[in-house]
């Protein structure tokens, strides 16, 4: 009399196990799936990033033998400078600090690296850093790179706008002094951003995370007013 | 009548803790479409923030922070359609373990910078006071609902639901 109930449970708890493993098996199946979505994102992310480098960059006239920066004057003590030209802060350094530095220069008591890192393209929309960097490569190779980049500070735009355009750029090569033809498709065909891009990756490299970074004969300099500078340069220079 | 009330409430839970869940789901969602999506742009300046921590190469760091912000958005697919919904919290809270830790680290380092969490990130300016605790703390927030989540992981409008066709069951053996 049982026995009809006895195997009737029998089959329900076969049937249960049954469902049970399916359930197993299509939670281990969607965390497989899952798992290989993610591998394949973190690989995107990868290929991308290495789609997006170039490989080969050409250091504009007057660059460093390492193609790091452009050198100003040739003292026997080396001021690294880097710096944004969408940023803030290296605009009053520049402001402030800069009639030093250039004084330091001129006596022959130091030279400049200027490394034209371009590390705020997320606060600009049209990637200002990377093309004014770049435009300062093109100044370079027409013999103007101080009067451009000193001229750039002072026309610096605002974070988070979209900076100045090529053309306006051009305008201020052309203003500077430089050749406005040569200088005009050199910042138009962006000759330089390979080397605005080594420029920036080397200063990460070198542990420069922000600008701007200051660094007298390799060393970080904390007090970046004119009189720190001047004290730095001196004791290096003994 | 005032003796019914945490009756009543006690017997609400289980109707509003999948709802509850959902919530989580897309919020945590939410958080991760949304730190990815700010860092998606700019891969280089991705990996410059991590490199920011100090904690690995610089060749390391810039793969770090090219992958991640994929894996992030990758992430906050798979909650917000809730796929795998536990395997993404698991992976979201260790994420996460991994960014408080890395904060804190920072923090106790001395060093100042920006936790590059919604894109920026880096070093900070002259003037510019890090702000690690209020970071921390809203990891920690994002941390619970991944908890939430790892613990009761089916939730209502998910393809895991779908997936399994019925209703949640009380008696999960997952």
């Amino acid at each position: 009399m049982s026995s009809g109930k006895d195997r009737r449970d029998a089959a329900r708890v076969v049937r249960e196990q049954i469902a049970r493993e399916k359930r197993r098996r299509r939670a281990l199946w969607t965390s497989v799936a899952a798992v290989v979505v993610l591998v394949i994102a973190g690989l995107i992310g990868w290929t991308v990033f290495r789609s997006q480098k170039s490989d080969t960059f050409t250091a504009p006239p007057g660059a460093n033998p390492p193609g790091t920066g452009i050198v100003l004057g040739e003292g026997p003590v080396t001021i690294d400078l880097y710096e944004d030209y969408l940023c803030p802060v290296c605009k009053q350094f520049q402001q402030t600090s800069g009639p030093t530095v250039n004084q330091l220069v001129s006596d022959g008591k130091a030279k400049v690296v200027f490394h034209p890192v371009a590390f705020l393209n997320r606060f600009s929309t049209t990637e200002y850093s990377t093309r004014s960097s770049a435009a300062s490569g093109c100044a370079a190779q027409g013999g103007k790179f101080r009067e451009f980049s000193d001229a750039l500070f002072a026309r610096q735009p605002a974070e988070g706008s979209a900076g100045l355009s090529n053309d306006e750029l051009i305008d201020i090569g052309a203003g500077v002094g430089l050749n406005r033809d040569d200088f005009g498709s050199c910042v138009k065909d962006g000759t330089y951003k390979p080397w605005t891009e080594h420029v920036t990756d080397d200063a990460s490299k070198a542990g420069v995370t922000g600008t701007p970074t200051v660094k007298v004969n390799g060393k970080d300099v904390e007090d970046r007013s004119p009189e720190g500078i001047t004290a730095a340069v001196a004791a290096a220079g003994k | 009548m005032t003796v019914t009330a945490p009756n009543t409430r006690a017997a609400r839970w289980p109707a509003v803790r999948p709802w509850l869940g959902t919530v989580a789901r897309l919020g945590l969602a939410a958080v991760w479409l949304v730190a990815g999506g700010a860092k998606v742009g700019d891969l280089a300046a991705s990996g410059r923030a991590v490199n920011a921590y100090q904690v690995m190469p610089y060749g390391a760091a810039t793969v770090v922070g090219a992958a991640l912000p994929f894996v992030e958005l990758a992430l906050g697919v798979l909650l917000l359609i809730g796929l795998a919904t536990r395997l993404a919290a698991a992976v979201s809270a260790a994420l996460l373990v991994v960014f408080i830790t890395g904060i804190a680290s920072a923090w106790s380092r001395g060093l100042a910078i920006d936790c590059g969490c919604f894109g920026s990130g880096g070093q900070l300016g002259v003037g510019q006071a890090p702000s690690y605790l209020p970071e921390i703390l809203r990891d920690l927030g994002f941390l619970a609902l991944a908890g939430f989540l790892l613990t009761w992981p089916r939730t209502p409008v998910s393809v895991d639901g779908w997936l399994a066709g019925e209703p949640p069951l009380e008696d999960e053996d997952e």
